[in-house]
């Protein structure tokens, strides 16, 4: 008897653990069905239309829904109060701007039909006619210059606090715009604001009427913009935004091919933050695309059938940044020796996957501003020892580097991302006979701290989305002038008076010509006095399933699901 | 003679009851201890708040830096911030969020049930596995299962959360198919939301599909951070088993000619739970810090990553509000266990 209670107990246990596991068992078959079934359903419908000549489309789950998994959520979904490149793109999915850029660097009509500066100070902006906001009321100038006070004055956002917008710095020197006619807006700035176009992409036009009758309570809850999208739900902390098809969409920029209403009828963006999940969400085909994509992956993703993967040239340049306020770094010859000693090519193969584009200079390649003419430092180690002899630098019998008794020893300091570049990195310098050692940092924490002048070296990116030297060119490069935007994120200490002058000319010259000449200047200065290693740029890497169509990753990393077809 | 017994049946729950109560009052001070503790750590690991926050916008001037710690409070003596703390937190009020600009608890409210239901799960999965390895390896201790459940064990406390939860995803979600990578709940399955906890608002509106649906999604991020905690509660269950059954009170009922089953799930089993009631207790407290990982492969929109979040931004206040939470959460919890120990064994009191 007891043995039998024994059997049953144990039978029982393992029928308890079984059912546990085993619970999901009979959804093995319907979830591998759910894409194959409805097919044979639509086949069987077709059949009896045939027959009774009413043809019914059938809505096939998931078919019509194009998932979208983003590694973070967005910080926002106010087009005037957000930071972050995940809220931008569901942002410009509900509303559209006045332009927009394509999937690189050139910038397109969107609402705006044209746009013209009257003079260096002032722009006239045309708006299409008969453009619909989502609540079915016509784009006019009032919403224009409604959007960008809202932006721009000083507490305009009255939710939950009053509050300065977030995205003020996205409208430069302005000061003012009025109304000429309902569609047409005169916008007066302080200065001349040559990357204007560039900067205009990111500011997105909301519904006077609508925002001053919900307010921006009303607004974060049910966003309403006359972008392809039209909003119908989002999840706690933005984790899921669930969009659908505005029918009655202008078309988006006539430049950009296609024009039309969104292809895809609901559009769902979720955030996953683990890169191997995001990855095996797509391969479950859970969603219909991923962003950030690590490198290391790239290899195994293209193997797989029926997933495709997309690269496209990113907008975050890697330095390694020397505090050249101290010795060794405060001499030239040995950040040029540096620069000669870092085997870019050699660290994109490996750590990037080829995935990645040399820098030569402080500007990215694809900046409308880059001196094609630099060229990235070339590996060459015997240039590198010989350019450290003269500063004073000998190597000792075991091939390290002794200056007076003392060794070449440094930290580079980084951040957690960052960690597998600076590895190298400091391999590639201990092979030169300079100890170099790797500490990795929490950026907030040791921020302050570089700007302080306390570190030696940092390895670090700098986002450059608007493909214009301004917002890139006077934070890394310019002297750190506190409580300005001047080189706050100057890393290395770098302050030379002439490039000073050259960025500051730079952001109020309008002449594109004479733009790149002062550019070019700039460029070539920091080139040769090298305050860092000038690193490189890793490519933007994405994925999708095979049946995600005409879809293309952008530089500016947004996900433009108007184009999108699912097959 | 019935009327003086149910008396004194109602005397003894009345005394239960102010017991608890006293418990619970207990826990004010030292709800105020970690308050206390809390606020001053946070304060003491390197990297300023309002640094971060404008760091992230292009352009802030001396004024506006200024003008942000003044409405934080954070221009003023430690002792003077700890007041409005302590202040506002004896009112109910757990401050403002610097970088999401909601109030906190509204944040901690939100998140808190999607915790609550993964921790339920997780110590529910840990517990159907735990309890019969634990019962039978003792029962047939150094037989192969034993050796096998006890080895399963070992494996299960050394496997990290974040590896065996990506183990899963690949071959339950993408080999078999049959579970979801993440999230908790299909975005094509509607939901009315009562209580928060998925699996519970599905039974309440009578919603089969999501029932179905979050069941699935709850699954394998309960098995990942249960894993752990099912090895070391069959472990401690297994070796109080194995004393219970040498001591003497297990012999007498035998030789009484009771049953081993009887002798093992009547007599065996509820001594030796009182140990193993600890040990759960205590793992709630394990459940709840390893959710962060948990939460973050499984893109569960939980109080862990939150919290993660707000720990790299220096949100104090959201820092404050979540630990507070974390710490009432696991003194309740041993609230709980010692009032289990009462009824496990009588001779036990509060």
């Amino acid at each position: 008897m007891n043995r039998v209670r024994m059997i049953q107990l144990g039978a029982l246990a393992v029928l308890v653990l079984l059912a546990a596991c085993a619970t999901p068992t009979p959804q093995v078959v319907e979830k591998t069905v759910v894409v194959e079934k409805p097919v044979e359903k639509v086949v069987e419908k077709t059949v009896v239309a045939e027959r009774t000549v009413v043809v019914q489309p059938t809505a096939v789950p998931g078919r019509d829904t194009l998932v979208v998994a983003l590694a973070r959520a967005p910080s926002g979904i106010d087009p005037a109060d957000h930071s972050s490149r995940e809220a931008e793109t569901v942002i410009r999915n509900i509303y559209d701007g006045l332009v927009t850029r394509d999937y690189t660097s050139g910038v397109h009509m969107e609402l705006a039909e044209s746009v013209k500066w009257l003079d260096t100070k002032t722009l006239e902006i045309k708006l299409r006619k008969g453009v619909k906001f989502h609540d079915g009321s016509e784009l006019k100038a009032d919403d224009v210059i409604y959007t960008f006070e809202r932006v721009f004055k000083t507490n305009a956002i009255e939710f939950p606090k009053p509050h300065t917008a977030l995205r003020k710095g996205f409208l430069g020197p302005f000061s003012s715009a009025a109304k000429k006619d309902d569609y047409t807006v005169i916008v007066n700035f302080t200065a001349p604001w040559p990357a204007g176009m560039q900067m205009l992409v990111h500011t997105q036009i909301v519904s006077k009427a609508y925002v001053t009758k919900v307010g921006t309570k009303g607004l974060i809850e049910k966003p309403m913009g006359t972008g392809p999208f039209k909003f119908v739900s989002a999840k706690t902390g933005l984790e899921e935004v669930a969009l659908e098809r505005f029918a009655d969409y202008y078309g988006g920029a006539p430049t950009l091919a296609p024009v039309g209403k969104a292809c895809v009828a609901k559009a769902v963006f979720r955030v996953i933050p683990e890169n191997s999940t995001r990855v095996a969400a797509l391969l479950a085909g859970e969603v219909d695309i991923i962003t950030e994509v690590p490198a290391e992956l790239v290899g195994t993703l293209q193997k797989v059938p029926g997933v495709q993967v997309k690269t496209v040239p990113g907008t975050r340049p890697i330095w390694l940044e020397f505090n050249v306020t101290q010795a060794p770094f405060d001499n030239p010859k040995v950040r040029q020796a540096l620069n000669y000693a870092v085997d870019k090519d050699l660290i994109i193969k490996k750590v990037y996957n080829g995935l990645a584009k040399p820098l030569a200079g402080p500007l990215m390649p694809t900046n409308n501003m880059a001196d094609p003419s630099l060229k990235p430092y070339a590996y060459d180690k015997a240039k590198a020892l010989a350019l450290l002899k003269e500063a004073g630098w000998t190597p000792d019998a075991s091939g390290m580097l002794m200056k007076e008794g003392k060794p070449f020893a440094f930290v580079i300091d980084t951040i957690g991302s960052m960690r597998p570049i600076a590895e190298a990195v400091a391999t590639m310098l201990r092979d030169v006979g300079i100890d170099a050692s790797v500490r990795v940092w929490e950026y907030n924490v040791v921020r302050p701290k570089l700007l302080a002048r306390e570190r030696q070296a940092y390895i670090g990116d700098w986002g450059d989305s608007a493909f214009d030297p301004v917002g890139h060119m006077e934070a890394k490069w310019h002297s750190l002038v506190t409580g300005s935007t001047y080189g706050r994120g100057n890393f290395s200490g770098y302050s030379n008076k002439r490039v000073d002058e050259l960025i500051k000319a730079g952001e109020t010259e309008n002449d594109p010509a004479k733009r790149k000449t002062i550019y070019y200047e700039a460029q070539k200065l920091i080139y040769d006095e090298a305050p860092a290693v000038f690193l490189v740029l890793p490519e933007a890497i994405e994925a999708a399933s095979a049946r995600v169509q005409n879809w293309q990753p952008a530089s500016d990393s947004r996900e433009n699901l108007h184009d999108v077809c699912l097959k | 003679m019935g009327s003086l017994s149910t008396a004194f049946g109602s005397l003894g729950i009345i005394m239960k009851a102010v017991k608890i109560l006293e418990r619970v009052l207990t826990t004010i001070p030292i709800m105020f201890g970690v308050a206390i503790i809390v606020f001053f750590f946070i304060r003491l690991t390197p990297g300023d708040p309002v640094d971060i926050m404008l760091g992230r916008s292009a352009a802030a001037t001396q004024r506006e830096i200024e003008q942000l710690r003044q409405q934080f409070h954070l221009d003023e003596p430690l002792h003077v911030q700890l007041g409005y703390f302590l202040g506002d937190a004896l009112r109910g009020n757990l401050g403002y969020s610097y970088i999401r600009n909601k109030p906190v608890i509204d944040l901690l409210t939100e998140r808190l049930p999607a915790t609550i239901e993964m921790t339920l799960g997780a110590l529910f999965i840990s517990l159907i596995i735990a309890l019969p390895i634990g019962i039978l390896s003792a029962v047939r201790q150094n037989s192969l299962l034993d050796r096998m459940s006890m080895a399963g064990a070992f494996l299960g406390i050394s496997m990290p959360g974040f590896w065996l939860g990506i183990i899963l995803i690949l071959f339950f979600a993408v080999r078999l198919q049959v579970l979801p990578a993440q999230g908790r709940l299909s975005y094509d399955v509607p939901l009315q939301e009562v209580t928060g906890l998925y699996v519970l608002d599905s039974l309440l509106t009578g919603n089969g599909r999501a029932l179905e649906d979050s069941l699935k999604h709850l699954f394998l991020p309960s098995l990942t951070l249960g894993a752990g905690v099912a090895a070391i509660i069959a472990r401690v269950l297994r070796s109080s088993m194995l004393e219970v059954l040498r001591s003497d009170y297990i012999k007498l009922a035998r030789a009484k000619g009771a049953s081993e089953w009887g002798v093992v799930m009547k007599h065996a089993l509820r001594n030796a739970l009182i140990p193993t009631i600890t040990v759960v207790g205590l793992q709630v407290g394990v459940l709840l810090g390893g959710n962060m990982i948990v939460e973050t492969v499984f893109s569960w929109p939980g109080l862990g990553r939150l919290v993660v979040d707000a720990i790299f931004n220096r949100d104090f206040p959201l820092i404050q509000g979540a630990v507070m939470i974390y710490a009432i959460t696991f003194v309740l919890t041993n609230l709980v266990v010692d009032i289990l120990y009462t009824y496990l064994n009588p001779k036990i009191t509060l």
